[in-house]
């Protein structure tokens, strides 16, 4: 009984991380090159709708989650063109963004849905038995049978970390960041980096989104990202702005709702909000005790004017 | 110079608001409707009958409350996006003490509005104290604990407070609801408090030597400190009183108009405010004319649905592209290109006068 319920947290665990830690991801690539992104929530929205849909059209949950990246990198160069050629101020923008993205997220679904009673429901993505690993005992039904999007979400974790600290591109994407005037006197075109890593940023959002309504539940609703761009913004600073911290980060709030999930089933007579809390409040005591003042890259936040000395 | 600044600070905004309804229009016009029709059941709805006027005033309360606390904020260079989170811990605290406290009447009003607004500011005050003691973002912070007072509140009408077998909370009782001003109209004096407050925000921001103090803060923290300025407690103070306003908000929409609490209450108020004191470039009282056209608005949004069909969903769309505009317009005119061309503009423009 105590195994199944810990295997059962865990593999609840793995699959809560995911989505979190996609966008975790979209964002540390977007900090990295000098772009605080706060409208992850937003992104993830219109990915999650743009997923929905195209998943529910053609019945391919495939299809689906590119459909969500390409809606998140749709969303994203708004907020890039906006902040990278026009200097807008970054957290305004990416406020901007997180209004504008589920207002219409939500008046696409209603024109194309109606107002009606009975829920749309597309496939989900089924998981996928990786042979021999998934023998493992314990832990091979853990990390080996899961859908495609889990494996996506870990190989992006290592190529991640491969990327910015064993090659010459990750290192001058991360001199965009840190020092951007410094990095175009090297010759690497800043504005060129800062527009990449936008596109990988919507994409990668777009896909977390999306993650949630062809992977984890198969109906798409107002709110349904609940604040996820958030947690996963924290786990970036709490992850120290390397994706081996990040992966880690995630998979706390990923373990924080499973855990949250598996006490609603087992205590119903406890009032299910203060379950709901424990995300939540395990984002800020885990900000709250191992936060640090800064130590993100050097120059984000701030617009970058080539001329300007 | 100043004046020019001034001017671009009103044209934007506007500029901005025709841009989203011209797209707004063309949705509505590839929906099937006509865009004429149904801006002009829009404004029917808004200004049409002196109740109509009335719904849209009461609309546009709570709006002027959370704008004015991101305003205030935002003013001391914190960003605080936990407006919702502080208005429904101030709209919890007032139905706790209008229902259950055994009190009625204008006692009661007073003690719900006082400790509502209470309630909000250290709701308010927690991000500020993660944020100069442990230096944490203070957005993430408020952010989740606006979700954390969302279940707080659910808690409150789901349990706690529960009215028989409908998920709500019991209503506070007529004698503790806040008054109307004319007996035959939905508006009370809710809309009075707002104003109220917008005008001492205003007067403290622009007037006094803490308000020069804080804004200084929120220019350039650096400079600020090295003035000996105390920005730390500037900062605090800027989030308490931030979410007093927004808590204070709370209770007044809860005593004038919602009277209980119950699923979706102040969804969304939060980040609308931020974006209206955006639009508003964070002036208090150009906050409460931008919160009194989100409400225009949506007044509009019910007749024009009821007359021509188009969703109201349409109207969230239009408010979501006059900040997307908005935004990018100040900073545009802020681009140093844009504003050599304009500088040589005008100076042509003054050669040729002469």
């Amino acid at each position: 009984m105590s195994m199944s319920f810990a295997a059962e947290i865990l593999l609840s665990t793995v699959r809560m991380a995911t989505p979190i830690l996609l966008v975790a991801l979209a964002e540390l690539y977007s900090e990295r090159a000098g772009l605080v992104n706060i409208g992850l929530d937003g992104i993830m929205t219109f990915g999650a709708l743009s997923g929905f849909m195209v998943c529910y059209l053609t019945g391919s949950p495939f299809l689906g989650i590119l459909a969500g990246a390409a809606g998140g990198i749709a969303v994203n160069m708004i907020y890039a063109f906006c902040t990278i050629t026009l200097c807008a101020e970054q957290i305004v923008y990416g406020m901007a963004v997180n209004i504008f993205a589920p207002a219409v997220a939500a008046f696409v679904y209603r024109i194309y849905f109606g107002v009606s009673s009975t829920l749309a429901q597309d496939t989900l993505m089924k998981p996928i038995a990786i042979p021999y690993l998934k023998d493992i005992p314990f832990l091979g039904d853990l990390l080996f049978h899961q859908t495609p999007m889990v494996y996506f979400a870990y190989l992006m974790v290592i190529f991640t970390a491969v990327f910015f600290n064993r090659t010459k591109a990750g290192l001058n994407f991360k001199a965009v960041g840190e020092y951007p005037k410094a990095a175009e006197t090297l010759g690497i075109n800043v504005i060129q980096k800062k527009y990449l890593a936008s596109m990988i940023c919507g994409a990668l959002a777009g896909i977390g989104g999306a993650y949630l309504t062809t992977c984890y539940v198969n109906t798409y609703s107002d709110g349904i990202v609940a604040g996820r761009g958030f947690i996963a913004l924290s786990a970036v600073i709490f992850g120290r702005w390397t994706s081996g911290g990040v992966l880690l980060a995630c998979l706390l709030f990923g373990f924080c709702d499973a855990l949250q999930l598996r006490l609603q089933v087992l205590s119903t007579s406890t009032p299910y909000q203060l379950f709901q809390m424990i995300p939540y409040a395990a984002t800020l005591v885990a900000l709250a005790v191992f936060g640090i003042k800064k130590a993100g890259p050097k120059s984000v936040g701030k617009a970058y004017r080539r001329e300007e000395r | 110079m100043k004046i020019r600044e001034k001017l671009f600070g009103v044209m934007v905004p506007f500029v901005s608001v025709l841009l989203a309804f011209l797209i707004g229009s063309i949705i509505i016009a590839a929906l099937g409707a006509s865009p004429a029709a149904a801006i002009h059941y829009l404004f029917l709805g808004a200004f049409g009958s002196a109740s109509n006027i009335a719904t849209t005033l009461t609309k546009a309360t709570p709006l002027i409350f959370t704008g004015l606390c991101a305003c205030f904020a935002y003013r001391c260079g914190v960003f605080n996006l936990g407006g919702e989170g502080q208005f429904i811990i101030g709209a919890c605290v007032a139905v706790w003490v209008g229902v259950s406290w055994g009190i009625t009447g204008l006692p009661a009003i007073l003690l719900c509005l006082l400790l509502g607004t209470l309630a909000g500011g250290i709701w308010g005050a927690i991000p500020g104290i993660l944020k100069i003691t442990r230096g944490l973002n203070e957005m993430i912070v408020s952010i989740m604990l606006n979700y954390v007072a969302t279940l707080f509140m659910g808690l409150m009408y789901t349990s706690l407070l529960r009215e028989g077998s409908v998920p709500q909370t019991p209503a506070v009782p007529d004698v503790t609801q806040l008054p109307r001003i004319f007996s035959h109209l939905r508006v009370t004096w809710g809309i009075v408090i707002a104003l109220a407050v917008a005008l001492l925000v205003h007067y403290f921001l622009f007037s006094t030597t803490a308000g020069f103090q804080l804004r200084a803060v929120g220019l350039n923290s650096t400079a600020a400190r090295f003035n000996g300025f105390a920005v730390n407690r500037y900062i605090l103070f800027s989030f308490i009183v931030s979410g007093a306003i927004a808590g204070l908000g709370g209770s007044v929409e809860l005593l004038g108009t919602q009277y209980r609490l119950m699923s979706g209450f102040a969804l969304g108020f939060g980040f609308d405010g931020v974006a209206m004191a955006l639009i508003a470039q964070l002036n208090p009282l150009a906050t409460v004319l931008v919160a009194y056209f989100f409400a225009v608005l949506r007044t509009g949004a019910t007749t024009m649905q009821v007359g021509t069909g188009v969703p109201t969903s349409v109207i969230d769309i239009i408010q979501a592209l006059v900040i997307v505009f908005a935004v990018a317009g100040f900073a545009v005119v802020h681009l140093p290109q844009i504003k050599l061309y304009l500088s040589r503009m005008f100076t042509r423009k003054k050669e040729e006068g002469k």
